[in-house]
C-alpha cells in the first residue's frame, strides 16, 4: 500500500512538474497564522484579486502567474523559516515580504543576501531603506513623516515650536528629518529634547515645554508616550497645540489621555480614493468579495502585485540583476491604487499626508 | 528659580515612589542576602490585581480594590520565598540571584497570560492639578506622596519600637546567631516578605493610577530602585529612602541640564560610580536596619 502511494506520488510529481513549470511563480511570506492572522487573510484576498487581473491580462508573456503562500504564524522565527523555505526549496526569485517592520527586518538580509527580490506592502520603519539593493516597498517609509509634520506646522502657520521625540533610531531620525525641513523653510526650534521611551513620569520634559513658551509643541512619540505627555501637561493647565505623527494616530491614544488629547493634530500617510485607479480597485474588490470591507492595507498588497507583474513582464530574464532593474523600471511613474510608486534608491516610495485630529474623543479626519 | 523649585517637587514625588521600591528590596537584601529581581513583578502584580478588582465582574471601587490586591500581592511575595527562595537558601547566592531572574521572567509573562501586552488604564477621570502659587501637584501626586510618608512610618515604628523590629534587624546582623538565639525565622521571613510586597504593591498601584499598566511597569522602575539601594549602602532601609529621594531629584534636575531623553543616565552613572568608589553607599555612616 505504502509502496503504491509512493508510485502514485512520484507519478503525480513528475506529471505535475512540466505543467507547473510554464506558470511564473513567486512566493509571498504571509500572516496566514498568528496575531496579525486578522490581516493577513485580507492581504491575501487583496493579492488574489490583483493576481486574477493579471492573468486575465494574459499573465506574465504568455505564462500564467502564481503566487506560492507561505504562513509565517506573524512572528520573525517563523517569517525566518517560511523565507527560507521559498528562497531554497520552492526557489523563488521575487518573494512579498511579511507584514510587520519587526518581522520584514528579520528576512530582509536574507534576501539580500540570497540576490531575492523582497517587496513590502505593509512595512513602515525607516531601516528598511537599508536593506539593501533587493528589497524595494510600496508603501511610504516612517523617515517622510518628518517632512509631513514639518510641512503641516507651517500649514498651520506655527514657526516657533519645541521639538520633542522618542529616544530611538525611529524617533531620533524622523526629528533630523523634520528640523531640517522646518527650519530650512524658516521655522525656529524654541527648545529641543528627547524623551525616553516607557517612563511614567514626564512633569519635568513638560515644564521644560513649558519654559519656552511656545505655542505649538511637535511631539513625534508612541501611543503610550504620546498619552502620557498630553494628560501631564493638561494637569498642569498647559494650554499649546500638539502636532504628532501616525505613530500616535490610535483610539488607544485617546483611551489614555482622555480629554487631554482633544484637539491634537497630526499627519499620517494617505492616498486620494478619488482617482481611476482606486475607483476601479475598489468596483474590482465589491465585485470579487461583495460581502467583505477592503481590508486594511489592502490596496498597498493589490499595488504591490501589479506593479511586479508589469515588473516581471519587463524582466529580460528571471536572473536577480534584471529582475531588480525591471522592478526599478517598472516602478518609475506607475500610478497606482495608493499612488505613485517610483522607486528611489533605497527602493523606496514617496508619500502623500493626510492630517487627523482628535474632536469628540474620536479620530477624525483633520481638513 | 520657580522653575527649578517645581522640578525639585517632581524630583521629591517620584523619588518617594522609588523609595517604596528600594525600601521593600533593600529589606530582603538585609536579611537573606541576595537581589530580589521578582520584586518588580510584585509592582506590576499590584497594579494590575487592583484593576482586577476594581474592573468587571467585580468592578469594586478603587479604594476597597486596593485592599484584596494589596493582600495577594503580600502572598505572591510570600510564595516567592515560600517555595522557590526557601529551599535554595542553602546554595551559593548566585542560585537565588538567578532563581529570581527566572521568577520574574515567568511572574511577568503570566501577568501577559492573564491581561495581554497591551497599555491598560484605570480611566479615572482627567483632573487639572492644583496650583500653589505657580506651582502644579496633581492628586494623584499628593497621595504617592502621603503614601510613601505613611508606609515609611509605619516602618520606622515596627523597626525601632516592636520587638519584631529588633529580631528583623538582629536576623539582618547575623542570620545564624539571630536563629540561634531564638528568634522565629519563618515569623521573620514572613515580616519581610510582607513588607516588601505591600510596599511594592503600592507604588505599584500608585503609579498605575497616575499613567497606565503594562507588563513591563515594574521593570522600568526596579533599576531605580537598584540605585537607590547602592546609593544608601546594600541593606540598609534608611539608606535606600534617602537613595530613593536622590535618585528622584537628581533625574528631575537633570531635565533642566540635558536631554530629558537621557533621564535613565543619572541612575546608571549612580551605579557605577558607587560600584567603583564607595561600594558601601554614601550613607554608610547612617545607623540602619544593620
Amino acid at each position: 500500500m505504502k509502496k503504491s502511494l509512493g508510485i502514485i506520488i512520484c507519478v503525480f510529481l513528475l506529471c505535475a512538474g512540466p505543467l507547473s513549470a510554464a506558470e511564473v511563480k513567486v512566493g509571498s511570506n504571509t500572516p496566514l497564522s498568528g496575531k496579525l492572522s486578522v490581516y493577513g487573510e485580507g492581504f491575501q484576498q487583496a493579492m488574489l484579486l490583483a493576481l486574477e487581473e493579471v492573468n486575465a491580462e494574459g499573465g506574465i508573456k504568455g505564462s500564467p502567474m502564481q503566487i506560492v503562500f507561505e504562513d509565517n504564524n506573524s512572528t520573525a522565527a517563523g517569517a525566518v523559516s517560511a523565507i527560507q523555505k521559498l528562497i531554497t526549496v520552492d526557489k523563488l526569485p521575487l518573494l512579498f515580504g511579511p507584514a510587520a517592520s519587526s518581522n520584514f527586518l528579520a528576512v530582509c538580509p536574507i534576501a539580500q543576501q540570497n540576490k531575492t527580490i523582497l517587496i513590502a506592502a505593509e512595512s513602515a520603519a525607516a531601516e528598511i531603506s537599508k536593506c539593501g539593493s533587493f528589497v524595494f516597498r510600496v508603501f511610504p517609509s516612517d523617515a517622510l513623516q518628518g517632512i509631513g509634520v514639518a510641512e503641516l506646522t507651517q500649514t498651520l502657520k506655527y514657526d516657533q515650536v519645541v521639538l520633542t521625540y522618542i529616544n530611538n533610531d525611529w524617533g531620533v531620525g524622523l526629528a533630523e528629518i523634520f528640523k531640517k525641513k522646518f527650519t530650512a523653510a524658516g521655522g525656529k526650534i524654541l527648545d529641543e529634547f528627547a524623551h525616553d521611551e516607557g517612563k511614567t513620569d514626564y512633569r519635568s520634559e513638560v515644564l521644560r515645554i513649558r519654559k519656552s513658551n511656545a505655542k505649538a509643541v511637535v511631539n513625534l512619540t508612541y501611543i503610550k508616550e504620546g498619552a502620557t505627555v498630553l494628560k501631564q501637561a493638561y494637569e498642569t493647565g498647559l494650554k499649546v497645540q500638539w502636532l504628532m505623527g501616525s505613530a500616535s494616530k490610535s483610539p488607544k491614544l485617546v483611551e489614555l489621555a482622555g480629554e487631554a488629547a482633544e484637539g491634537v493634530i497630526g499627519t499620517y500617510p494617505t492616498f486620494s480614493q478619488e482617482t481611476p485607479q482606486y475607483k476601479a480597485f475598489k468596483a474590482a474588490w465589491e465585485k470579487k468579495y461583495p460581502d467583505k470591507k477592503i481590508p486594511v492595507f489592502g490596496e498597498y498588497n493589490y499595488d504591490m502585485v501589479k506593479l511586479t507583474a508589469k515588473a516581471l513582464r519587463m524582466a529580460k530574464s528571471m536572473a536577480p540583476e534584471d529582475l531588480r532593474k525591471a522592478m526599478i523600471e517598472a516602478g518609475k511613474g506607475y500610478m497606482g491604487v495608493t499612488g505613485d510608486k517610483t522607486f528611489d534608491e533605497n527602493g523606496d516610495v514617496g508619500a502623500v499626508y493626510g492630517c487627523w485630529t482628535v474632536k469628540q474623543q474620536a479620530i477624525q479626519d483633520y481638513k | 528659580m520657580s522653575y527649578y523649585l517645581q522640578l525639585l517637587l517632581n524630583g521629591v514625588i517620584a523619588g518617594s515612589v522609588y523609595a517604596l521600591f528600594a525600601v521593600g528590596l533593600t529589606l530582603v537584601y538585609g536579611v537573606f542576602r541576595f537581589i530580589n529581581f521578582a520584586h518588580a513583578e510584585l509592582i506590576s502584580w499590584g497594579a494590575y490585581l487592583t484593576l482586577m478588582f476594581s474592573s468587571p465582574p467585580v468592578s469594586w471601587p478603587l479604594c476597597l480594590a486596593v485592599i484584596p490586591a494589596v493582600l495577594l500581592t503580600a502572598f505572591i511575595g510570600f510564595s516567592q520565598d515560600w517555595f522557590i527562595y526557601r529551599p535554595l537558601r542553602r546554595g551559593s547566592p548566585i542560585t537565588l540571584l538567578i532563581a529570581s531572574i527566572g521568577l520574574s521572567y515567568m511572574l511577568r509573562n503570566v501577568l501577559r497570560l492573564i491581561w495581554g501586552s497591551d497599555l491598560m488604564t484605570f480611566s479615572l477621570p482627567l483632573a487639572r492639578g492644583f496650583e500653589f502659587s505657580g506651582y502644579y501637584v496633581t492628586g494623584i501626586q499628593l497621595l504617592m506622596l502621603a503614601a510613601a510618608l505613611l508606609f515609611l512610618m509605619i516602618l520606622y515604628l515596627l523597626l525601632t519600637k516592636s520587638l519584631m523590629g529588633k529580631s528583623l534587624r538582629a536576623t539582618a546582623d547575623n542570620l545564624e546567631l539571630a536563629a540561634i538565639m531564638g528568634v522565629s525565622m519563618p515569623k521573620v521571613s514572613a515580616v519581610v516578605w510582607t513588607l516588601a510586597s505591600v510596599f511594592a504593591a503600592a507604588g505599584g498601584i500608585l503609579l498605575a493610577l497616575d499613567t497606565n499598566l503594562e507588563p513591563m511597569m515594574g521593570v522600568a522602575n526596579l533599576i531605580k530602585a537598584f540605585a537607590a539601594v547602592l546609593l544608601g549602602g546594600a541593606g540598609n532601609v534608611w539608606g535606600a529612602l534617602l537613595g530613593g529621594l536622590f535618585i528622584g531629584i537628581a533625574e528631575n534636575l537633570g531635565v533642566a541640564f540635558f536631554s530629558p531623553g537621557y533621564k535613565d543616565f543619572v541612575s546608571f552613572a549612580v551605579i557605577f560610580l558607587l560600584l567603583l568608589f564607595r561600594p558601601r553607599g554614601i550613607f554608610g555612616l547612617l545607623t540602619g536596619v544593620r
